[in-house]
């Protein structure tokens, strides 16, 4: 394994709100090896976009405080001054967004906003500038380049739009794309689509890919290894094979159940997790999954647990007994409900 | 669009129609004063009122009276008489119409600048003190009225009656033509006067407008790509929360061509507004239908001109 | 005339034209300073002098602050004080006004007195052979030159306001106006230097008094008729003079001096010869600056600033009190000729019972009502209909009134208004019909005030009524003017002298004869036989003292019939800058151009 390109050490991101601080982020580290794909999955409001926004320090204002650090290239972008901050941004990191059609400019013509991305960069010419951005339309596979360089987004089809995105954030070449929730907006047969660019592009250009979603099939498609928030923090942490095969947070597990398998048959139920995530202003003491969790155990509702190693490839932050988990996925894996697992989970004690 | 905008002149003509006739209908509707007597003065017989009001066809049906009133616009370009000042209404119109340009072109100027400066400034520093100053003042500058302030710029600044006697005061308009100094000279306390109002508008839309404007995602993407932050909020913001202001800047323009009538009573400009406002007073139908259908001519054509901005602005308006 | 009350923002009166403004000392700015009717009442310390003849300097440039425009700039046509007091400085009718005189006009453009013969049917006038017209056409003016300015003014596309009413009894009007005759037959030329005048009714002072207002200043015709052939008469903008002062004009006589509701510039006439005329003119120019509709502003221009003087306004109630009470030399009051009433309809029940009406006047607060415009600055409280200054006034009982008990009491009189009531059948002292009293008045300003006023008037006494607001153009033309209406009350006119004669405030006003259905000022409709018989016998009395004793014993007749509230006599207010030597015109009651000076 290489040395990391970007890598996240105990970032921490709070919000002053007029309702009290939200702790959005919470000690929050990962990294990132050029070439690889990292997915962080979590529900909304679990601090996944918050966290790939800060990198880019899209979340400084005079009410956020961040912590920790976030080196890239040798230097930690937390601390870093804006102005350095600001060449980063699109040439070295470089980020898409979920929704394309509001996140391009419904004013300027498509191919303007990629050119207008390139010169953030370089001294490019307006003609090499634009030669540039009619290569990267092509790069992405949108048909017809030339003619769709001069289009508006609003003439754009979904699918093509969060091409364009990916066009744009490619133009300078960035070494490390971070995608927040790319396919969300998409029709299901356009968001393999861009799964498969996003995943040829990677390989073709060696960039590093940070796939931000709430959905673990995109995970399952694309990254090599998942990280999984809830409430601002990382609770498991795997390569993606070893996550899909044994997890070990019943939090994974509850989001693994609630996805529909290829594998499994068609009567099995979807089952999505009962409640809430907990307030990110007041959070009680604990667990942050205890009062969701069928599992708990009295002292997850005192102690919190930190991410732990729980087998060779994987670290999960659970209290519960590491070899009753994995009996308790075994059951579920196999069909087995929930009741089943508690029993096994807490027979293995 | 060429297509559209022929069928809008269409619709113009056709709405200034109307506008007279409405204005025809109400002139006679409401207990307005009776021009045949007004023409005819104090000591008039009721055979003199009589003669005076057949020679300029007010005892005929309101019907015949329009149709004599569009055939002179139509086939003279007449547009009637004066009654009160004895002048033809399209002479009168137009000898009024530069001050009244000079009026909402000077402080159209005035208030689009400082109202956007500080619009930006104020939603960029959102929270600021300089926010916090300049809105409060704002919303003065909303809420007290042209008059008022007309009056309290002369008593300060008037170089007749002012306590810093430094600018001129009401009356002393005059022509471009003939003295550009002295136009300038009486234009800026009017222009000042008639900008802050708006000036204290357009700042607060245009910061509202922009603070929610730079939530929005392309702002996020703008800054993604690295773009500076000036580039950032006026490539990106700006021309996004401008839109608004071009409406509401096309309408109060439109709406001040056809006379910005408090300004031009205080500072004595002889202006379109004054003169609607007298013929009013003095029930002088013709002249109150010469400017009331100038005004609603540049109110139509800045609303026929906003549209076609607005196509020109906002890509996604197309119109058939 | 009628009096206007203007009703700009800020403004206390302007002159409105037309119906409102078109009288001879029209709708001025009756704002008034606290000084009594001319020789008579409460002298006030503001009041004009009675002697103004000192000599003035030469030269400067006076700037008449104005807040309209003249009414016409055509002198036929003008009907108006403002415009008064440009005409009279540019033309020269046959008589005219010296500042100080207000019994007998001024030969002007006549050399004497005019010669009535033939038992007041025939007045002969002889003029002067050396008074020339003013660029372009420079020519020395004739009678044929009256005779046609006389005759256009009848004409429709002229359109004079009083021509009919002081001139109409000439021979061979009606033949002329009904297109039958080229010319008045009653008006001849037997010399370029003499002109006859014949009437059908020895109605002598009317016509000499109307010789004195400018439609008799002289109009050449082969330069006028081009002008005359439009309707309306362009004449007015390309007018000669024959005064010392002219518009500026052009080579071909266009009025590039006159920028109509803007500006009037005035400038000497190089053809006039002071030896041929008693005016000064001590001014190089007069540059009118027209509206100036905030009163406070423009009476400030005027005060603080240097030789400037009000045209058609006055100053506002805290100005002129501040100068009033200063002394200041810079306020001049003058009786105006005027006086406000709220006209009760005779003809409309109840008020159609005298004894209503006398208990409506014993209960009226004038006092309060005065107030309202600012108070005794603004002049007395009226008690009859002839105005001070006017002959008849004196002898109707002056100031004091003509003694009747429903006057007495500024401030109002429940208890004789109650017995009044009585005597009208109203055991109880109070209204108890039902009929509603409309009441139709001017909206805004001082006029809505007093509008109001006169509402709580009637409701002491128990009187329903509905109180209608409308422009005041609306009001008289509309409402007032048309008896048809049947408007109960209208508490918002009033009326101005056209000259120094009480037939022309008393005739129009409540005379029976004059009762039209449109343009009716006659608003009490007030027709009792024996004052319509006196007047009749009244207006062709040709020895003055004679003739002011009979209009007194008409006045005191009119207000024993209580067809109306008087309630003020007011004046005008002048105002000028400090280095302004003002004159005023006492006929006109405003500066006059032609002795104002510079210091």
């Amino acid at each position: 394994m290489s040395t990391p390109l970007l890598s996240v050490e105990d970032l921490s991101v709070q919000f002053d709100t007029e309702d009290g601080v939200v702790r959005a982020v919470d000690g929050v580290s990962w990294s990132i090896e050029p070439g690889r794909a990292l997915g962080i999955v979590g529900e909304s409001g679990s601090g996944k976009t918050v966290g790939g926004l800060t990198l880019l320090g899209l979340t400084r204002s005079n009410n956020t405080t961040i912590a920790g650090r976030a080196m890239f290239g040798g230097e930690d972008l937390v601390a870093m001054q804006d102005e350095q901050l600001r060449q980063i941004r699109g040439k070295g990191i470089a980020m898409i967004f979920q929704d394309p059609l509001s996140s391009l400019h419904p004013f300027y013509r498509v191919g303007d906003q990629i050119v207008e991305a390139i010169q953030a960069h370089s001294e490019a010419s307006d003609k090499a500038a634009r030669a540039r951005a009619l290569e990267l339309l092509g790069l992405v596979g949108i048909p017809d380049p030339r003619a769709r360089l001069d289009a508006y987004p609003h003439e754009f089809s979904g699918g093509m739009r969060q091409r364009a995105m990916i066009a744009m954030a490619l133009s300078n070449e960035p070494k490390v794309l971070i995608a927040d929730e790319p396919t969300t907006a998409l029709d299901v047969t356009v968001q393999a689509q861009i799964l498969d660019l996003l995943d040829r592009l990677r390989r073709e250009l060696g960039m590093a890919l940070v796939i931000i979603t709430h959905d673990l099939g995109v995970v399952a498609e694309t990254a090599d290894d998942v990280a999984v928030m809830y409430a601002g923090r990382i609770v498991e942490k795997a390569p993606v094979e070893e996550l899909f095969a044994r997890p070990m947070h019943p939090y994974t597990w509850g989001l693994l159940r609630s996805i529909p398998r290829l594998t499994g048959s068609r009567e099995e139920p979807l089952l999505p997790i009962p409640g809430r995530p907990p307030s990110m202003i007041s959070r009680p003491p604990g667990c942050a999954f205890a009062d969701r969790c069928a599992y708990v155990a009295d002292e997850c509702r005192v102690a919190e647990p930190i991410l732990s190693p729980a087998g060779t490839t994987i670290a999960s932050a659970c209290l519960l007994p590491e070899t009753g988990r994995r009996s308790a996925w075994s059951g579920l894996a196999a069909g087995g409900d929930t009741d089943a697992a508690f029993k096994v989970l807490r027979g293995g004690k | 669009m060429t297509r559209y905008i022929i069928r809008r002149i269409l619709w113009t003509l056709i709405l200034m129609v109307a506008v007279s006739v409405m204005t025809f209908v109400i002139f006679y509707v409401l207990p307005s004063a009776d021009p045949a007597q007004l023409r005819a003065g104090r000591h008039a017989s009721p055979q003199q009122i009589e003669e005076i009001r057949h020679k300029y066809h007010l005892d005929r049906p309101l019907l015949d009276q329009l149709w004599f009133y569009f055939q002179g616009i139509v086939t003279r370009g007449d547009f009637g008489i004066s009654y009160v000042n004895d002048q033809p209404v399209a002479k009168l119109v137009f000898s009024r119409l530069p001050a009244t340009i000079s009026v909402a072109i000077g402080a159209a100027v005035l208030w689009l600048v400082s109202g956007i400066a500080i619009g930006i400034i104020s939603a960029v520093r959102r929270h600021s003190r300089l926010d916090r100053t300049t809105m409060s003042l704002a919303l003065v500058g909303i809420s007290a009225p042209v008059y008022w302030l007309g009056l309290v710029a002369l008593y300060l600044f008037a170089n007749d009656i002012g306590l810093i006697p430094i600018l001129g005061g009401s009356g002393s308009y005059r022509p471009i033509t003939v003295d550009p100094l002295g136009w300038l000279n009486s234009m800026i306390l009017p222009w000042i006067v008639l900008a802050i109002a708006f000036a204290a508008f357009y700042s607060r839309l245009l910061r509202g407008t922009l603070i929610e404007v730079m939530g929005e995602d392309y702002i996020r993407t703008a800054r993604a790509k690295g773009l500076p932050e000036r580039t950032v909020v006026m490539h990106h913001g700006v021309r996004a929360a401008i839109t608004p202001i071009v409406t509401a800047f096309g309408l109060d323009l439109g709406a001040l061509l056809g006379g910005a009538v408090l300004v031009e009573i205080v500072f004595n400009i002889p202006g379109i507004g004054r003169l609607a406002y007298d013929a009013i007073l003095h029930s002088d139908l013709f002249l109150i239908q010469g400017t009331v259908l100038l005004a609603a001519f540049f109110v139509i054509v800045a609303n026929l001109v906003v549209d076609v901005v607005y196509a020109y602005l906002d890509p996604r308006v197309r119109y058939e | 005339m009628q009096i206007g009350e203007g009703r700009e923002i800020g403004v206390q009166m302007i002159g409105i034209r037309s119906v409102v403004s078109a009288s001879a000392l029209t709708a001025v700015a009756l704002t008034v300073a606290a000084c009594g009717g001319g020789g008579s009442g409460t002298a006030g310390q503001n009041m004009v002098a009675d002697k103004q003849n000192v000599a003035g300097k030469k030269g400067g440039t006076l700037t008449l602050v104005a807040s309209g425009d003249v009414d016409y700039i055509d002198a036929g046509a003008a009907y108006y004080q403002f415009s008064y007091m440009i005409h009279y400085a540019t033309q020269r009718p046959l008589y005219s006004w010296a500042p100080d005189e207000i019994t007998t006009p001024t030969p002007d453009l006549a050399t004497g007195q005019p010669k009535v013969t033939n038992g007041g049917k025939t007045v002969t006038v002889t003029i002067r052979p050396n008074v020339k017209f003013s660029p372009p056409v420079n020519r020395v003016a004739t009678t044929s030159d009256v005779k046609y300015a006389i005759e256009r003014a009848f004409k429709p596309n002229v359109a004079n306001g009083y021509s009919g009413a002081y001139m109409g009894n000439l021979v061979g009007v009606d033949a002329f106006t009904s297109g039958k005759a080229s010319g008045i037959s009653g008006i001849t030329t037997p010399s370029p230097t003499t002109i006859v005048f014949n009437l059908t009714k020895p109605t002598t002072n009317s016509l000499i008094g109307a010789l004195a207002l400018p439609i008799s200043a002289p109009v050449p015709p082969e330069y006028a008729k081009k002008f005359d052939a439009a309707n309306p008469s362009t004449y007015g903008q390309h007018q000669v003079s024959t005064g010392p002062y002219m518009v500026k004009n052009d080579a071909q006589g266009n009025a590039s001096g006159y920028q109509a509701t803007r500006s009037i510039a005035l400038v000497r006439n190089p053809n006039w010869d002071a030896s041929t005329d008693y005016r000064k003119a001590y001014l190089d120019a007069i540059n009118v600056k027209e509206g100036n509709s905030d009163s406070t502003v423009a009476s400030n221009q005027i005060i603080d600033g240097q030789s400037s003087a009000n045209g058609d306004f006055g100053p506002p109630p805290a100005i002129l009190q501040k100068l009033y009470l200063k002394k200041s030399p810079q306020l001049v009051g003058a009786a105006s000729g005027g006086i406000r009433y709220i006209a009760l309809n005779t003809t409309v029940k109840p008020l159609d019972n005298i004894n209503v009406r006398k208990a409506i006047l014993a209960v009226s607060d004038r006092e309060a009502m005065r107030k309202s415009r600012g108070g005794a600055a603004v002049g007395d409280i009226a008690n009859h209909f002839l105005p001070p200054g006017i002959p008849g006034f004196e002898q109707a009982g002056g100031v004091k009134g003509t003694g009747v008990d429903f006057l007495a009491t500024p401030t109002g009189n429940v208890a004789l208004a109650q017995s009044y009531m009585k005597k009208a059948g109203y055991p109880s002292g109070k209204y108890t019909g039902g009929d509603t009293l409309q009441i139709v008045g001017t909206s805004g300003g001082n006029a809505q005030k007093i509008a109001e006023i006169t509402q709580a008037q009637f409701a002491k006494l128990g009187f329903k009524t509905k109180l209608v607001l409308v422009t005041q153009d609306a009001m008289y033309t509309q409402f007032c003017n048309v008896p048809k209406k049947a408007v109960a009350v209208c508490p918002n006119v009033g009326w101005l002298k056209d000259f120094n004669d009480a037939q022309t405030l008393l005739d129009p006003t409540f005379n029976g004869k004059n009762i039209v259905q449109v343009n009716n000022s006659n608003w009490p409709l007030l027709n009792v036989p024996s004052i319509n018989n006196a007047m009749d016998a009244a207006t062709l009395v040709t020895d003055p003292t004679k003739a002011a004793d009979a209009w007194a014993r008409i006045d005191k007749d009119v207000t024993a019939q209580a067809p109306a509230i008087p309630w003020v006599w007011d004046n005008t207010e002048n105002i000028a800058s400090a280095n302004v030597q003002g004159v005023v015109n006492k006929f006109n009651s405003s500066w006059d151009l032609s002795f104002t000076s510079i210091k």
